[in-house]
């Protein structure tokens, strides 16, 4: 059993990131493409550890050193958690090679285990990214005893169990019940983004302070934080607590605790794995058509339509990217009900309101569906290659995609802050142009970022959608649309409404560069 | 109906591809390539239906250039590959009327183009169901529907008798013979040397992405010999030279 959970588990896992394309593939291209990918990877951590770095020091700096472990170790369970719940059921349940699995000869078992070690892996590389360079910030200033790393190393390695099986067990739980239904994708779709919402809502409640934020608890900000800490996520403030008091003892048993719940789940998974793959892989044939009269439509009709067909049939690709439309409708919703002066209120020196139509814009902006529309052609690429369309057709079906599905949610998110701001006319013209030129270009550098970085040889549409170069990449719509509020902040003495117009002539003109630039692009080139 | 000139085509990283390849297929033909695996075959029939492009040489589809004008040529000739990989959330109905409205084929021909071969290769009841829940032989017979649904001059196909039942494979070939006695031709690449031969007016045999004879089937293949030990002839000797 132990020999073949090592060699499923180097199956799953030789080519992880595309480590076997860049070991063993002849293509020159393909492996100059793996290190940009790599390079791409290497700049996210390198921000993400910046960050971590910056709010380190602070936390050390306004004396909350003794809270920083248990808010790192919080932060990389509640990331590993929230991904994972999207992620989950389809690498557990993955399709492609179950066939293949079950006609060898290895427990369903061993199987499972195999994909709960890659999951492992996958997301102890995310928890080193988190709590390395917070944890280096914390042994510069505190110099702590050498338990300190000990437990440290011991924690490190057991912070994804929880938060892997917990985010399993709702994905499992999702999945099992999607794959009673007809439309089992939309169905898990829709569960995961509840699911998703009714935890936020849940925890934000949770954790929401009564009344005014008073003196003493400003004072007192360690206590209010591990507080609060210990509501979202208890085990955070005990391993934490753990860490910087040397506490072996109740480090070992938490990390104890966390290995059984894992092997429980993982039993628990066991024993339902074949009868959930079997529901979820099942597919009805009726076998009863009778020829209906026929329609005709035009191209970009037929193309638009395709698309819509292949987004709804992947619960993965509707999951991640209807997420951002979603949280800009709750967003809206969060300026209506609490009304703006509660934001005005908070001690920043900036104008909130101003900031609000390219926060707007960078939530739209976080996961568009083009920056993965062409890889998720997958190895149904050949079709639109050998047909007579031209690629401006094909894009624009994409692009047109992207903007129908969005367009219900900023209509109702711009109604939503239009009620809530009442904002003078000019305003309302900035509220509306800024998200939807910084859309327009997201999808836009949505197909270039894939024209960069497709992949067709994909086993699962998690790799796609979730771990796809041009998926990070075209996250940078959102980050532009943040980082393009500095000038209306920064820039004193020429008017805001000026600097506005500057920065959508700005995105529009990046826009109808790329859009041509895409349109001219020779499709041979790539698969 | 197709030339191709000088093909030249190699993948970078690779010693793969072909070279200098150079092909006539005109009107009527029946044309058969093959080849063992590897040698360049479905790297040819790709660049031919524009999915790869080539490094040297021309492809012209009725005097057009597939690089010039990749549309014009498209519209002319339809192409199956080898693994009938099609949009598997569609059902068959939908991806038929999907290429029909690709290739702007009206509703009354496309009406009348799918009732005829979905009841030749009987799945018809089968239109309404997902292609995912297909057999590999359903496919492919979707596949050739489709290829099929714009009445194309030319027929480049990969394989197209792997999967398909006997009948299927039957009723494929006769719809072969109409098209090229209709002024269509057809260059497909295949394994099954028996049928290539009973099939096929003109044959070209490729090894290592080098064409190594090409021609009239019955000047290749001289009575008393058959296409398999000619194959086999060829190949060897091209290895010895």
């Amino acid at each position: 059993m132990l020999r073949q959970i090592k060699n499923l588990s180097k199956l799953q896992l030789c080519n992880l990131f595309g480590l076997n394309v860049l070991r063993f593939s002849k293509d020159k291209k393909a492996k100059r493409k793996k290190i940009a990918l790599g390079l791409v990877f290497a700049m996210l951590i390198v921000i993400l550890a910046a960050y971590i770095v910056g709010f380190s020091y602070a936390f050390i700096l306004m004396g909350m050193s003794e809270v920083l472990p248990a808010y790192l170790i919080a932060v990389s369970s509640l990331v590993i958690f929230f991904f994972g719940i999207f992620k989950a059921g389809s690498v557990i349940f993955q399709k492609k090679s179950y066939d293949i699995l079950c006609s060898l000869p290895v427990p369903q078992s061993a199987i499972v285990i195999s994909r709960f070690i890659r999951m492992y892996v996958e997301n102890l590389l995310l928890t080193l990214a988190f709590m390395l360079p917070g944890l280096a910030v914390y042994v510069y200033f505190i110099q702590p005893r050498i338990s300190f790393y000990l437990i440290a190393i011991v924690e490190i390695l057991a912070v994804p169990l929880l938060p892997i099986t917990a985010a399993t067990f709702l994905g499992a739980l999702v999945s099992a019940i999607s794959s009673r239904m007809k439309h089992k994708n939309l169905v898990s779709a829709l569960l995961s983004i509840l699911l998703v919402l009714a935890i936020m809502l849940g925890s934000s409640q949770l954790t929401a302070v009564e009344g005014e934020v008073s003196m003493e608890m400003l004072a007192n900000l360690s206590n209010t934080v591990i507080s609060l800490l210990g509501k979202i996520y208890p085990p955070a403030v005990i391993m934490g607590s753990a860490m910087v008091n040397g506490d072996f003892v109740t480090c070992l048993a938490c990390v104890g605790a966390f290995l059984v719940i894992f092997a429980v789940m993982t039993a628990i998974v066991s024993v339902s794995f074949h009868a959930i793959c079997r529901r979820l892989f099942s597919t009805s044939a009726k076998h009863d058509y009778h020829m209906e009269t026929l329609k005709e439509k035009s191209v970009l009709a037929t193309l638009y339509k395709k698309e819509l067909k292949r987004y709804f049939a992947s619960s993965i690709y509707v999951t991640n990217t209807i997420i951002g439309p979603i949280l800009a409708v709750v967003f809206a919703a969060a300026v209506c009900t609490m009304g703006i002066d509660t934001f005005k209120a908070l001690p920043i020196p900036i104008d909130v309101a101003e900031l609000i139509p390219f926060a707007l814009a960078a939530i739209f902006c976080l996961m568009t569906t083009t920056c993965t529309s062409i890889s998720m052609e997958g190895r149904e690429w050949w079709i639109v290659k050998s047909l007579p369309i031209n690629t401006k057709t094909i894009f624009n079906s994409k692009i047109l995609l992207n903007l129908s599905l969005f367009a219900p949610f900023y209509i109702a998110s711009e109604v939503l802050l239009i009620i809530a701001l009442k904002p003078a006319p000019l305003d309302i013209l900035w509220l509306l142009i800024i998200p939807a030129v910084m859309i327009l270009f997201s999808c836009v550098l949505g197909i270039t970022a894939n024209l960069i970085f497709p992949v067709f040889n994909w086993e699962s549409e998690t790799a796609v959608v979730k771990q796809s170069a041009s998926a990070m990449l075209s996250m940078c719509g959102a980050l532009l649309a943040l980082v393009s509020a500095v000038p209306v902040i920064v820039i004193k003495g020429v008017p805001a409404d000026l600097i506005k117009l500057a920065i959508c002539a700005i995105f529009a003109t990046a826009t109808v560069f790329l859009y041509k630039k895409n349109n001219s692009f020779d499709l041979q080139k790539i698969g | 109906m197709l030339t191709i000139n000088n093909l030249t085509k190699h993948y970078k990283g690779s010693n793969k591809g072909v070279a200098n390849i150079n092909l006539e297929i005109q009107a009527g033909d029946i044309y058969a390539f093959i080849g063992h695996n590897g040698a360049g075959k479905t790297t040819t029939l790709k660049c031919v239906a524009g999915i790869h492009g080539f490094d040297e040489g021309k492809i012209l589809i009725d005097g057009v250039s597939i690089v010039k004008n990749p549309i014009l040529c498209k519209q002319k000739i339809a192409y199956i590959p080898d693994n009938p990989d099609l949009y598997e959330y569609l059902t068959g109905i939908q991806y038929l009327n999907f290429i029909a409205d690709i290739f702007k084929v009206s509703a009354a021909d496309r009406q009348q183009r799918i009732e005829r071969y979905a009841n030749e290769f009987e799945i018809t009841a089968s239109l309404g169901d997902l292609i995912s829940s297909y057999s590999h032989g359903m496919k492919q017979k979707l596949a050739i529907i489709s290829a099929l649904i714009h009445a194309p001059k030319l027929l480049i196909l990969d394989e197209p008798f792997v999967g398909l039942d006997p009948k299927a494979a039957v009723i494929l070939k006769g719809i072969m013979k109409d098209i090229c006695k209709d002024g269509g031709a057809i260059f497909f690449s295949t394994h099954v040397l028996d049928v290539a031969e009973k099939l096929c007016n003109k044959v070209a045999i490729i090894k290592d992405g080098t064409l190594i004879s090409s021609g009239k089937m019955d000047e290749i293949v001289k009575e008393g010999q058959s296409l398999e030990s000619i194959f086999m002839e060829v190949v060897d000797n091209a290895q010895t030279n």
